[in-house]
């Protein structure tokens, strides 16, 4: 990868380059380098706008210009997308949130294309000149972590449904082997008795672990109803989002947006520079944020690293 | 211990937007800055000492994020307050003339000095396999650059030209980025590299170090030149909290268990 500095010199090096082309040669070519046009799927959401935030900081030190167009806020978004994509050409399209990639994809199919904030981006059709960045620290990065604050939890239970979560959870009991952890899993559909499932798993497990799977978590009964029994059972939860935590979860390990946000304008940068950049990488991010409920933590009596301590990004104790 | 904690999470929610720096005026108050905490929740941290603060002659926590508002308190040279805070920032205030001394120095296991470690890939076995890669660290840019040029060395700074420094939130996410192949190498505190061992020995078994940063103390207590009777009371009463489980697990948070005077 080419350094920041570098990529100063260079961004210095190419726009006085562009300057000369705007003299010798046509323009066409010259409004598209350099340009980004950002398509969020709804500015509104708070995850979106902090990875927004983020990318355009990170473009604006690096002399980039970008065009921003929010999807709620038109009401013929596919025309206006089409007619600004037109008019002015971007040279790279970056897309928040599945609703925007795919429509960016389909108005502006042979552009750089670039993404982040997508749920499950697997499922997307990725083409030529894509990149991204995954919406979700990967397993390993989760486990690590879950491991150095509890390092004498060995057996650890997840719920999922087979048509969203089957490979993540295989990956997950691979990924936890060499830590010595043993991933205890019960596969439920959203429609199976929730309770049953729970009631077999909980006394085999030291701690539950809840994925983001739409086909459980589908409902707030069904979170409930898994905090309940986590609690009769006395089991500590751990959860993907700190949303969890004032439901109960112990300890949540998230991803931290604003280095998605960075991660995307590193990518942005080596995609607009290079036309020979590897297309289809999509990064994995690389930043946390831990959420401790010191609350839950003392109730449940749970051994904790006391080293740890000096990691958290947030605690959480009985009166908040 | 549990009972301490339940209080000063009581405490934090009412006091919110404690941190900011008007509540303290007038009081004696513990002055906080360190880009290397990973803590950024300051209600907590505020809640945290206060507690324990208070209850030992009525003294304030003030945490910052903000650098300028942090040493926009210290030029205001105002006694009976005091200053926790890195080493490297200390001697940049006292380079600009600012008159402050060292007070207390923090101590973790015993140790009160800390080195930052270039951990690589073991495929990159020197400095010029660095040559166009990214280099993941915690904090601001400007310090990882300073601490990277420190490492690399007079004879390798050039190097830092072909670097990208990419900032993560911790130590941790630094070194696991690595494993992740996102980087190729990272910055971190010694004490990461061992949490890395415990956390996932794979991963630290395919790094080494490849370059270590002149020692440094973890964390300082200073003062204006010459301390008043007050502020020596003040810096008595937040070395005293390595005395107590609840003040250790306070100190905790910002990377530390004690305090050692300066005579």
């Amino acid at each position: 990868m080419i350094g920041v500095q570098t990529i100063s010199a260079h961004l210095k090096k190419m726009y006085f380059c562009k300057v000369l082309s705007l003299f010798f040669f046509c323009g066409a070519a010259f409004a598209q380098t350099g340009k980004v046009l950002i398509v969020n799927t709804d500015n509104s959401v708070f995850r979106y706008e902090k990875i927004a935030t983020e990318f355009k900081n990170a473009l604006q030190l690096n002399a980039y210009k970008w065009t921003e167009f929010d999807l709620e806020r038109h009401i013929n978004d596919e025309e206006e997308l089409k007619r600004l994509i037109q008019e002015d050409p971007p040279g790279l399209v970056f897309c928040l949130g599945s609703e925007a990639f795919l429509l960016a994809d389909k108005l502006a199919h042979n552009k750089k294309m670039l993404f982040s904030g997508v749920i499950n981006w697997q499922r997307l059709a990725i083409g030529e000149k894509t990149n991204g960045v995954a919406n979700e620290l990967s397993p390993m990065h989760e486990l690590s972590l879950l491991h150095y604050f509890f390092p004498s939890i060995k057996n650890i239970g997840v719920v999922y449904s087979e048509s969203f979560s089957l490979e993540y959870v295989e990956n997950l009991k691979k990924t936890a082997l060499p830590l010595g952890i043993n991933v205890i899993s019960r596969s439920n559909n959203g429609q199976d008795d929730i309770n049953a499932v729970l009631t077999d798993l909980m006394p085999k497990i030291d701690m539950f672990w809840l994925i983001a799977d739409p086909g459980v978590i589908s409902g707030l009964g069904t979170m409930q109803q898994i905090f309940d029994t986590a609690k009769q059972y006395k089991k500590p939860v751990y959860a993907y989002s700190d949303v969890f935590i004032g439901q109960g979860a112990v300890l949540s390990i998230s991803v931290d947006l604003a280095t998605i946000g960075r991660q995307a304008a590193g990518l942005a940068i080596k995609m607009d520079m290079d036309d020979k950049a590897p297309s289809g990488v999509v990064q994995t991010p690389v930043g946390s944020t831990i959420t401790l409920n010191k609350c839950v933590l003392d109730m449940l009596k749970l051994k904790f690293n006391p080293d740890a301590l000096d990691s958290v990004n947030d605690i959480v104790g009985c009166g908040k | 211990m549990k009972r301490i904690w339940s209080i000063y999470f009581i405490c934090s929610f009412f006091i919110s937007g404690a941190y900011c720096p008007a509540y303290s005026d007038g009081q004696q108050t513990v002055y906080f800055y360190n880009t290397e905490s990973n803590i950024n929740n300051f209600a907590a941290l505020k809640g945290g000492f206060d507690i324990y603060l208070e209850n030992r002659g009525g003294y304030f926590f003030q945490p910052f994020d903000l650098r300028e508002n942090f040493e926009a308190h210290i030029r205001e040279k105002k006694r009976g307050n005091i200053y926790v805070l890195s080493n490297w920032h200390l001697r940049e205030l006292q380079k600009k003339k600012m008159p402050l001394e060292i007070a207390m120095i923090g101590t973790l296991k015993g140790n009160e000095e800390h080195r930052k470690v270039l951990m690589a890939k073991k495929e990159i076995v020197d400095f010029a396999g660095l040559k166009d890669t990214v280099v993941a660290a915690a904090g601001t840019e400007q310090y990882v650059h300073n601490i990277l040029k420190q490492i690399l060395g007079k004879e390798h700074e050039a190097l830092l030209e072909d670097i990208t420094i990419f900032i993560v939130p911790k130590d941790l996410d630094a070194l696991l980025s690595v494993g992740f192949d996102f980087s190729s190498a990272a910055v971190s505190a010694e004490n990461g590299i061992d949490k890395m061992k415990l956390m996932n020995p794979d991963h630290f078994e395919a790094l080494h170090p490849l370059g270590f940063s002149k020692k440094d103390y973890l964390l300082v207590v200073a003062t204006l030149k010459n301390p008043t009777e007050q502020e020596l009371q003040l810096l008595e009463a937040l070395r005293k909290m390595q005395d107590t489980d609840e003040g250790k697990e306070v100190l905790r948070l910002i990377g530390i268990d004690g305090w050692r005077k300066v005579k």
